[in-house]
């Protein structure tokens, strides 16, 4: 029996949800199975990735959405009653995991950062005001819940020769939402996470037009340019997938410098691990200077002129 | 529309918390606040009576000192509000706080679109909002970016992995908003004197049938500790050319 459960509403997340299942089915003596939406035929390579059950769940028609869904995970998890169900945490994976916990009354750890068995439970960090502190849980009710923040693990790799099950879910109920359309992202950008180098825009630019200040910087250090919440969400001048922080990604670069970034915590939770961090900010009170290693005090319209000539003398 | 719900939580001003010498919280100077994002869901209750009319009641579970939470919610444009208030409520769980929503929320108060926030400021869970929705059988959709009303009938444009989602779903419903939703406005001196004039209802725990057990237990709390050697530049030639050259010292460029 398979006791440890995948969900993620596309590939690549279900192999790094492989590899988080495979880092604790051995601890909790179980399997690993994967309810899969997407790409039905590749049943198989998520076996060969590690997958012990394959649950294959009916596709839906274009007007449905995934969250439907829903009752399908928690009647199969009522019946065959899993430890732990982890969930890829996308928006959509999110607002299906809670759903489903609703349903089986049991608990969920949203965004967890870390996970390990202890004697036979499983124990899980997440951040806790707004990352300022980390709290601790541990589940009172069967199954586990828990939302997994995307390329938080590696993706699981093929060991040929695997054998697995394959099992069909039933379809869906109707829902009571219907959609009526949908919109592509304009373009998927670069992927910062692994950027040596990344600078940050943050609302202190006044217009979109002078980030190109933001990415020469960038391109001198060889780096990429990633942005605030307010940036992306609310100013749309960049897109939500170079946010950084709490409801956005984690960056650990060499170097991180902060332009016009105020250094609230929900942000600077998603540079904890730079190795080098440093800032430009007009206010020498602002947060981002106690948590950074070099701050420049002074207006950006000043600093970063010169920090361009200085760093293309520097570049020789 | 008839009856909007804007369900909001009060917490602790993040900013103010402070690690203890021994790598403790300390919440001895903390203020509180309406999360952050619950504005956005009482904006948007707001500006949907605007266009269609209707009423919001504004839900919060808590303990008795957010009291001032409930006057802050009602000067921003709710028309009454629900504070179901105990000091057992301090350390509620999401799954706990969304039986003790659909409990309180039966009970008496009418909805035809209940408006969440997309997470709370303390805990961002992200779930009491879609948990609520399961425990009132009522369609869920979440981190919605732009909502609209016609009759009884709701659009919403939802953030997804691949893109936007447009769904539509009959009322009554629950939604959860993102932030860029829309701007909160912020109450003058006129709100805040007619907010004190506003009904509340209270509800205490001894109300409710039974308050459920925890299913995610806390086990420990720790403050993050982040230490930089907080090294300070000016902004003169001289003083950027340094700055350049610490940054090659370090080795990072
Ligand atoms: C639940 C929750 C989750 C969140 N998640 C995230 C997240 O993942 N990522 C994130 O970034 N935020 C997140 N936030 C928002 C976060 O709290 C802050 O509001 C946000 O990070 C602030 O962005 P900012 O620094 O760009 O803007 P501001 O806070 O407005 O700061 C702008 C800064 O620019 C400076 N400035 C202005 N003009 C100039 C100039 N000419 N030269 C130099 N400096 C100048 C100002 O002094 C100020 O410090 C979250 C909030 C909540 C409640
Ligand atoms: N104690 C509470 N009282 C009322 N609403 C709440 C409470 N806790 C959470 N909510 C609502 O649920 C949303 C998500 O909270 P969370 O699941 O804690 O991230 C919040 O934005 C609020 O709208």
């Amino acid at each position: 029996m398979a006791g440890i459960w995948v969900y993620a509403d596309n590939p690549s997340l279900t192999l790094e949800l492989l590899t988080a299942a495979s880092s604790i089915a051995e601890g909790l003596k179980t399997g690993v199975a994967v309810i899969l939406s997407h790409d039905r035929d590749r049943a198989q390579d998520y076996i060969d990735c590690g997958a012990d059950e394959v649950f294959l769940l009916p596709p839906l028609s274009g007007d449905r959405s995934a969250g439907d869904y829903a009752p399908v995970i928690a009647d199969a998890a009522r019946e065959k009653k899993p430890d732990a169900i982890l969930v890829a945490g996308t928006s959509g994976g999110k607002e299906i995991a809670a759903r489903v916990a609703a349903r089986l009354d049991t608990g969920l750890c949203g965004n967890c950062i870390s996970m390990s068995v202890e004697g036979d439970s499983l124990v899980m960090d997440r951040f806790m005001y707004g990352g300022a502190a980390v709290q601790k849980v541990a589940f009172m009710a069967k199954p586990a819940l828990a939302t997994i923040p995307p390329r938080a693990y590696e993706p699981s790799r093929p060991t040929p020769g695997r054998q697995g099950k394959v099992e069909e879910l039933p379809a869906p109920p109707i829902s009571g939402i219907k959609v009526a359309g949908r919109r592509g992202r304009e373009k998927r950008t670069e992927d910062i996470s692994e950027a040596q180098v990344v600078v940050c825009a943050g609302r202190g630019f006044e217009k979109k037009e002078d980030l190109a200040m933001a990415r020469e910087i960038a391109d001198l250090l060889g780096g990429s340019v990633g942005c605030t919440r307010p940036v992306s969400e609310e100013l749309h001048w960049l897109p939500e997938e170079l946010c950084i922080g709490l409801s956005g990604i984690e960056v650990k670069p060499a170097l991180y410098l902060g332009i016009g970034v105020s250094g609230q915590i929900q942000h600077v939770t998603g540079i904890r691990d730079a190795k080098i961090v440093s800032a430009v900010n007009k206010d020498e009170n602002a947060p981002i200077f106690a948590v950074a290693d070099m701050g420049i005090v002074g207006d950006l319209y000043e600093v970063l002129p010169k920090l361009i000539s200085a760093l293309k003398k520097a570049k020789g | 529309m008839r009856e909007i719900v804007a369900c909001f939580k009060w917490v602790i001003d993040e900013a103010y918390i402070r690690r203890g010498s021994g790598g403790d919280l300390d919440l001895s100077a903390v203020n509180y606040k309406i999360s952050d994002y619950d504005r956005n869901a009482i904006e948007e209750a707001v500006r949907l009576k605007e266009k269609c009319g209707g009423s919001i009641t504004a839900v919060t579970v808590g303990v008795p000192e957010a009291t001032r939470g409930i006057k802050d919610a009602l000067s921003r444009g709710a028309d009454r509000a629900v504070f179901i208030a105990d000091a057992l409520f301090a350390g509620l769980e999401p799954s706990q706080t969304a039986s003790v929503l659909s409990e309180a929320i039966r009970a008496g108060t009418q909805f035809d679109l209940i408006l969440c926030g997309e997470g709370s400021s303390d805990l961002y869970a992200q779930q009491v909002g879609p948990r609520l929705a399961e425990k009132l059988g009522i369609p869920c959709i979440c981190y919605v970016q732009k909502l609209d009303v016609e009759g009884d009938l709701l659009t919403a444009e939802r953030r997804v992995e691949e893109g936007v989602e447009v769904v539509e779903a009959k009322l009554p419903a629950l939604v959860t908003v993102l932030p860029d939703i829309n701007t909160p406005r912020i109450p003058g001196v006129k709100d805040t004197l007619t907010a004190s004039k506003k009904p509340v209802v209270t509800v205490t725990a001894a109300e409710l049938k039974s308050i459920a057990e925890a299913r995610l237990k806390t086990t420990g709390i720790t403050a993050f500790r982040m230490e930089r050697s907080c090294e300070r530049f000016g902004t003169d030639d001289k003083e950027i050319t340094r700055f350049v050259g610490a940054l090659r010292k370090k080795g990072v460029i």
